[in-house]
């Protein structure tokens, strides 16, 4: 008796502890739903969604020196928003666990200048396009280089698992080796620079905003028929109809009103 | 559940960059490792040092390796210093052998002079009685006693530049949690391709704590090289 009084003496603690864990968990994750589902309740019906982005894919989504995430991304959710009434909160939670948080509906959505594909199609929903990318080629200015087809036994740089990656994977091969997965386009880009790749693959508006800030680097950008155009678009989890309904809504009225060309700088469709 | 229904399938697709993985990632640690030696013993002497002129750059270089992160070692060293000093840079395998080189040697320094200096200072005096010089004394009698000492530490920090050896990622090396990476992003899949890349992991810190286990026995104080069995005498 006296043992097993001990027993149970040595094993409270730690049975607090679990439960204050367990009660933490429940909390933080019920936190999100919440916030998405009492807007009902709420008189002005002003949702308010979370949304996770990479937060270093500029001019879509960045940091500005105040750490608030800002770029073209907050800014059509925003305008969205105003049309339709809700509010986002958009997380930096870099780019791959933007994709299991959205599925786990720790996020309500990813919004990071997604590329809608038929893969990701399969585990998630996207929303219409809001952007039309394109992959272009960065070389240096000297480079022999001039179509994505000589690209083909040189070292390439991309951001890793981004479109540019599998566009890459496509030209050369899956697990060929002179692929070089970094963690953003501007390290891809900034590699060809150094000379370790020959060439890097980046999504056009990304590519654009590092020459932008880097006019004096000496690269020059290729088009290439091959790369097929991409369309971004915002995932959500799959089968949350209602939420897509509310997005695409918002999205159709402000392609309408010229909001979103305003904002893109570019006319879609 | 999840977890029943692995895809183990797709890690077979990718068996060519697991295996190239396992083999930069061992070729890395090695080479990282051996360089840290050498480069440690050095510093570690020169942090022992009387002179000055040896002491306070050993003791500044231990400093700044030991307390900066290692990924932004990686990150300094391949996109700006080598790009800076030689004009281009010379791959990920040149950056990150170097990045892991500098690294360990500052904690190998640090693990040779905290064994040098835990040999009692009565070794050395009694050396240098018997006419040994100083040097002498250190590679005849310091030395061989302290580095019995330095062995349980010197493979603790094998085993850690091993899995250390993953921050290389971060400039596209393609190492165990590399080909993981690229895993999980071709099937937005998390489960197999990180559960594989720490097995792996594991497997090879498990086989470095064996070689550990193995040089200690072989050093220890007790062993005798004509038991082979067991390896250490009872007397």
């Amino acid at each position: 008796m006296l043992k097993r009084k001990r027993l149970f003496s040595m094993m409270l603690p730690l049975l607090t502890a679990s439960i204050i864990l367990a009660a933490c968990g429940t909390n933080s994750s019920t936190t999100t739903t919440t916030s998405t589902t009492d807007s009902t309740s709420n008189t002005e019906e002003v949702k308010k969604l979370v949304a996770g982005s990479e937060s270093a894919f500029a001019p879509f989504n960045y940091m500005d020196d105040k750490g608030n995430v800002v770029g073209i991304d907050v800014d059509i959710l925003n305008a969205m928003g105003e049309e339709v009434g809700f509010e986002t909160e958009v997380r930096a939670v870099g780019w791959e666990p933007i994709f299991p948080q959205v599925k786990n509906g720790e996020i309500d959505l990813g919004a990071s200048g997604i590329t809608i594909t038929d893969e990701r199609k399969e585990t998630f929903d996207f929303t219409e396009p809001y952007y039309e990318a394109t992959q272009l080629l960065v070389v240096k200015e000297d480079s022999p280089i001039t179509s994505a087809e000589d690209v083909k036994d040189k070292k390439i740089s991309v951001q890793i698992n981004s479109t540019g990656h599998m566009a890459a994977k496509d030209l050369v091969g899956e697990t060929n080796p002179n692929i070089l997965g970094y963690e953003s386009v501007p390290i891809a880009i900034q590699e060809v620079l150094n000379g370790t790749t020959d060439a890097a693959i980046g999504d056009n508006a990304v590519v654009f905003e590092y020459i932008k800030n880097n006019p004096e680097a000496k690269l020059k950008t290729i088009e290439d028929d091959s790369f097929e155009k991409e369309y971004y678009g915002f995932m959500v989890k799959k089968g949350n109809e209602e939420l897509l309904k509310l997005l695409n809504e918002g999205l159709q009225k402000i392609k309408e009103n010229g909001k979103l060309a305003e904002i893109t700088g570019q006319e879609l469709e | 559940m999840d977890l029943l229904d692995l895809r183990w399938d797709i890690i077979w697709n990718y068996r060519e960059m697991f295996l190239r993985g396992i083999w930069i990632t061992i070729v890395l640690t090695v080479s990282g490792y051996a360089g840290g030696i050498i480069l440690g013993v050095l510093i570690g002497l020169g942090e022992t040092s009387k002179k000055k002129w040896l002491y306070w750059p050993s003791k500044i270089y231990v400093d700044l390796f030991r307390g900066t992160p290692m990924l932004v070692q990686i990150l300094i060293i391949h996109l700006a210093v080598i790009p800076t000093i030689f004009g281009q840079s010379y791959g990920f395998m040149v950056s990150g052998i170097l990045a892991l080189l500098l690294n360990s040697a500052a904690y190998n320094a640090e693990i040779i002079r905290a064994g040098i200096q835990s040999i009692d200072k009565g070794q050395m005096e009694a050396a240098r009685s018997l006419g040994l010089t100083h040097s002498k004394a250190m590679r005849k009698v310091i030395l061989p006693q302290a580095f019995r000492r330095m062995i349980p530490p010197l493979g603790n920090e094998f085993i850690a530049l091993l899995k250390d050896s993953s921050l290389v990622t971060v400039i596209a090396a393609s190492d165990i949690l590399y080909a993981a990476k690229i895993v999980a992003g071709a099937y937005n899949r998390f489960w197999e391709p990180y559960l594989v890349a720490a097995v792996l992991y594991l497997i090879l810190t498990y086989l470095v704590t064996k070689l550990v286990a193995y040089v200690e026995r072989r050093f220890s104080n007790g062993y005798n090289p004509r038991r082979k069995r067991e390896g250490r005498s009872l007397t």
